[in-house]
């Protein structure tokens, strides 16, 4: 049975306040899928109505070619995995694996021989008698994970799995998530709010935010090329900047800044027309920094920089993360190579120039709604845009 | 959905409807009788409202009861702050803070009138209290007062009253998060300001619940004025029971509706001061 | 405040455990005292001192000589308290489910339940002796007497299941209803476990309630007397220790039925948590 998933147009609405709104996505089968968004976006209404927890509005939920829409959560062919594995506790972890078996009223010694196998599969069949309250975090994940797993389920549907473990063990099991899917080859929903964990695990990222999709599509593509200023800074690792398109040359669009900066960046085959009010971004990791000797206050003469005063600078390891204060606009970071920063370290404090290469701009062409939004991030005396 | 939810309540709704609600309409219906020697007479008349608000022994009756449960209401209010601040806030680990609240409510599972009596024997002419008074040389004649007064009935309440003060209380503080009582701290309050700033504006709804338990249950009793006053006391509800016990059901309905109106008042406004209710849903 | 890894207590300490330490010798100290006194010799009185230790009073309550009906009360309160504990048991659990959401009238009923815990016990009586006397049934201790108790344990009941249900994580059922369990499977296999606790907290306030109840029992009894009605006319008439042997034995029987209660509570909850963390925690 496939685990193609679709929704169609679903919409979930509570009183007054829409959850979901007229979604559109389809999970190809035996694909892992993460949804990502911030908290209240909607991505867990969306699990709830693939599984059956949750009613529609409107809308459609379609899995393995027919609409699911009405059927019991046990007759979609899904499972799910709660944020808490809500584990029974007043049943031994091996009634607790069993438990879908013993519903469905397969006999005691059939159902636990089952039940100890999937168990012996994650490592725990040594602790089929405990209770669920005796074992350690990643223990009871990987419980939650065998009970859901006993339903032989074409789709498996995951809130939040990693939420309740410490760092270290997130790591670990999100290696074990990922490897689980691939053995099993049927479809993961795995919702979460942590960018790093959706595209270290995910062939399919989407990106929510209130109740909507804003952008699906593979974790590098959400990563190096967003399509809106939302997506850019909710995955972080890029600067988005705004400006009004002033010309459209040789498959290079240039912006213009509030503050007289001019940034040019690629078309890419995207359209834009002159005049339009557009935001691009630029990956921290490609913009180089170098001290600012000009008399304070001067806009850059180059295209594609900012200038500023360095705001904090936070050592991470391999990189050097210094943020920018850049008058009129939301900080600016550059993520600088621990060598490179080093051999002229700079202080918070100094004046710099940060630029960048035209390739390594993308322009936010989706989401133009949002550039209201930008305006917060402005200082009081510039918010004219 | 609601349709099951409406079965599920549908025994307990109909149990109190059946056995309070209908009740409670026939003692409104029945104050409005007339009667006499030996039967109600269901025709309307007010005399049992009219004798009633005619005679000084009512209001006396309800000085006197009204007096029982301010004194009471006082008393068990500070013990049952102070027992439940003790024990939500000073003992650790939280199985003996389990165990000592569970010492406190056991006598809330036994009988109230054996209770009651086992302050016979202690507060008596020659009872344990004043032979101990004797014996430490404090007295030489025992005192009289204890047993058969309004110190015996005050004792009795408090000592029968005084857990409904303390579960409800208890339950409030136990869910203060520690961390607010160590933010109080760390901003300057002393131990007596973070009672007074924190501790209880967050139990109102525990003291208020308790408040609610305490006054109607002072303001319902009979039996220990009956027992602890040895006669020389009497609440609103004893000289209801005695109407009763002589079948006058008339007069004692009237007395009970005022009495329940009453009650109402002042439970209504005890909820005045705090919602109950909403602070319960959460 | 206590302040962890303070070391030193303050004298607040001190005060305040001085003072729950008389609070438990004023809740127990009188109690222990007729249970001292229900042992007196056959010569001895109603107070200390004790003349000679005997079962004497204990042996004249099963006597037919001056201490009324004691071992027929005595199984009437039993049977009472056991249905009583049992309609109260179905009626509130069913009321906790249905609470869980707002219905049409759960205002009313809520209110209803409040009040009839808050109404003067011997007014209900009244209400509930009228009510059988208009309907022209003869009041006993199963019908007036039990309903009359019913509005005692049905508001704790439920203002105890209000209590378990919040505390109540949902997930529960849904993990259940998506492993292939019914509504029925899901309460029995599910839901009813994971509440046991406080069903048997709940079934303690019923039996007890009932078993020791007194001024709404009064009126509407009937012929045949609870115990606590016999005790309640032997304070009136009886003056020897025999009260207190009656005491000492009613007690007692509570104190086994609340030991029986919280160490099945306690033995449950040592099976779901025996040793590592808490995991049930419904936020």
């Amino acid at each position: 049975m496939s685990g193609e998933i679709e929704l169609r147009n679903l919409t979930k609405r509570f009183d007054q306040t829409v959850a979901v709104d007229a979604i559109n996505l389809k999970i190809p089968h035996g694909s892992y899928c993460c949804l990502l968004g911030p908290s209240g976006c909607g991505k867990t209404t969306i699990l709830r109505m693939i599984a059956g927890h949750e009613t529609p509005t409107e809308g459609d939920v379609w899995i393995g070619g027919e609409s699911v829409v009405g059927l019991a959560p046990a007759g979609r062919g899904t499972a799910m995995m709660f944020q808490n594995y809500a584990l029974f506790p007043h049943l031994s972890v091996l009634d607790n694996v069993a438990f879908n078996l013993k519903m469905r009223g397969v006999r005691k010694a059939e159902r636990h021989r089952r039940a100890r196998e999937l168990l012996a599969q994650v490592r725990l069949d040594r602790f089929a008698d405990r209770m669920p309250s005796q074992l350690s975090g990643g223990q009871q994940q990987r419980v939650a994970l065998s009970r859901a797993l006993i339903t032989k389920p074409r789709v498996l549907l995951l809130d939040e799995p990693l939420s309740a473990l410490d760092e270290f063990l997130r790591l670990q099991m999100r290696g074990e998530l990922r490897r689980m899917q691939k053995e099993l080859g049927i479809t993961f929903v795995h919702v979460t709010h942590t960018q790093l964990e959706a595209i270290a695990v995910a062939d399919l990222v989407v990106v929510m935010d209130q109740g909507r999709i804003e952008q699906a599509g593979s974790a590098r593509e959400i990563y190096t090329l967003p399509v809106s200023a939302y997506v850019a800074r909710f995955m972080g690792g890029q600067n988005v900047l705004a400006g009004k398109v002033a010309s459209v040359a040789g498959g290079f669009a240039t912006l213009v800044g509030d503050t007289g900066e001019r940034f040019s960046s690629p078309l890419s085959g995207q359209t834009v027309a002159e005049g339009d009010m557009l935001h691009c971004c630029v990956r921290r990791d490609r913009v180089k920094l170098e001290r600012d000797r000009r008399p304070p206050g001067a806009p850059p003469e180059r295209t594609n920089a900012v200038v500023g005063a360095v705001h904090a600078i936070e050592y991470q390891g391999s990189y050097v993360k210094v943020t920018i204060d850049v008058p009129g606009r939301e900080p600016f970071v550059a993520n600088v190579a621990d060598g490179r920063f080093f051999a002229d370290p700079v202080d918070i404090g100094d004046p710099v120039l940060a630029w960048w290469a035209p390739e390594d701009v993308h322009l936010l062409t989706g989401g133009l709604g949002r550039s209201v939004r930008v305006t917060t991030f402005r200082q009081a005396g510039d918010s004219h845009g | 959905m609601t349709r099951l939810h409406h079965l599920l309540a549908a025994p307990l709704a109909c149990l109190l409807l059946v056995f309070f609600g209908v009740p409670l309409v026939l003692v409104v219906t029945v104050s409005f009788f007339d009667f006499d020697q030996f039967d109600i007479i269901p025709t309307f008349v007010l005399t049992n409202y009219l004798e009633l608000f005619g005679s000084s022994l009512t209001y006396s009756l309800y000085a006197n009861t009204v007096k029982y449960a301010v004194i009471v209401w006082a008393l068990t209010l500070v013990i049952g702050f102070t027992v439940s601040y003790f024990l939500v806030f000073h003992v650790r680990p939280f199985l003996l803070q389990l165990a000592l609240f569970l010492v406190c409510t056991v006598p809330f599972w036994t009988s109230n009138v054996i209770r009651m009596i086992s302050w016979i024997p202690f507060l008596g002419r020659n009872g344990i209290f004043n032979q101990s008074l004797i014996a430490l040389g404090i007295v030489d004649q025992p005192l009289e007062f204890l047993l058969f007064s309004d110190f015996a009935v005050v004792i009795a309440y408090v000592h029968l009253f005084s857990l409904f003060m303390i579960v409800p209380i208890f339950n409030s503080m136990a869910r203060i998060d520690p961390a607010v009582i160590e933010a109080a701290v760390d901003a300057g309050a002393g131990r007596f300001r973070v009672i007074r700033e924190i501790v209880v504006p967050l139990s109102k709804t525990g003291i208020a619940m308790g408040s609610i338990f305490v006054v109607a249950l002072v303001m319902g009793d009979f039996f220990v004025v009956k027992i602890m006053s040895g006669g020389q006391s009497a609440s609103v509800v004893l000289a209801m029971s005695n109407e009763i016990a002589v079948l006058q059901y008339p007069p004692a309905a009237a007395s009970a509706v005022v009495l329940l109106l009453v009650v109402t008042a002042m439970v209504v406004g005890i909820l005045r001061i705090v919602d109950v209710r909403r602070e319960l849903a959460g | 405040m206590h302040r962890p890894g303070s070391g030193r207590r303050p004298w607040t300490f001190y005060a305040l455990a001085a003072f729950f330490g008389l609070y438990v010798l004023f809740l127990y100290g009188p109690m222990s005292a007729i249970f001292i006194l229900s042992f007196q010799g056959p010569t001895g009185g109603l107070t200390f001192p004790m003349n000679g230790v005997s079962l004497h009073w204990f042996g004249a309550l099963f006597g037919q000589q001056r201490t009324g009906d004691f071992a027929g009360s005595f199984t009437r309160s039993i049977l009472l308290a056991v249905i009583v504990l049992s309609i109260t048991v179905a009626a509130s659990v069913m009321a906790g489910l249905a609470f869980r959401r707002r219905f049409l009238g759960s205002t009313l009923v809520f209110y209803m339940a409040i009040f009839s815990l808050i109404i003067p016990g011997l007014l209900l009586g009244l209400g509930v002796g009228l009510m059988f006397q208009f309907l022209g049934i003869k009041p006993a201790w199963y019908s007036s007497a039990l309903g009359a108790q019913l509005t005692w344990t049905l508001p704790f009941g439920l203002l105890i299941m209000f209590a378990v249900f919040s505390r109540f994580n949902p997930f529960y059922e849904e993990a259940a209803r998506d492993l292939g369990a019914g509504y029925g499977q899901t309460l029995w296999n599910v839901v009813l476990p994971i509440l046991l606790p406080g069903i048997i907290a709940v079934a303690l306030f019923g039996f007890t309630l009932s078993y020791d109840e007194f001024p709404r029992t009064l009126i509407p009894i009937g012929s045949r007397n609870t115990l606590p009605l016999e005790i309640w006319a032997m304070t009136t008439n009886v003056t020897s220790p025999a009260l207190y042997a009656l005491g000492t034995l009613t007690t007692a029987v509570s104190f086994v039925v609340i030991a029986v209660a919280l160490t099945s509570i306690a033995l449950i909850q040592r099976r779901r948590t025996r040793r590592g963390t808490r995991t049930d925690a419904g936020d």
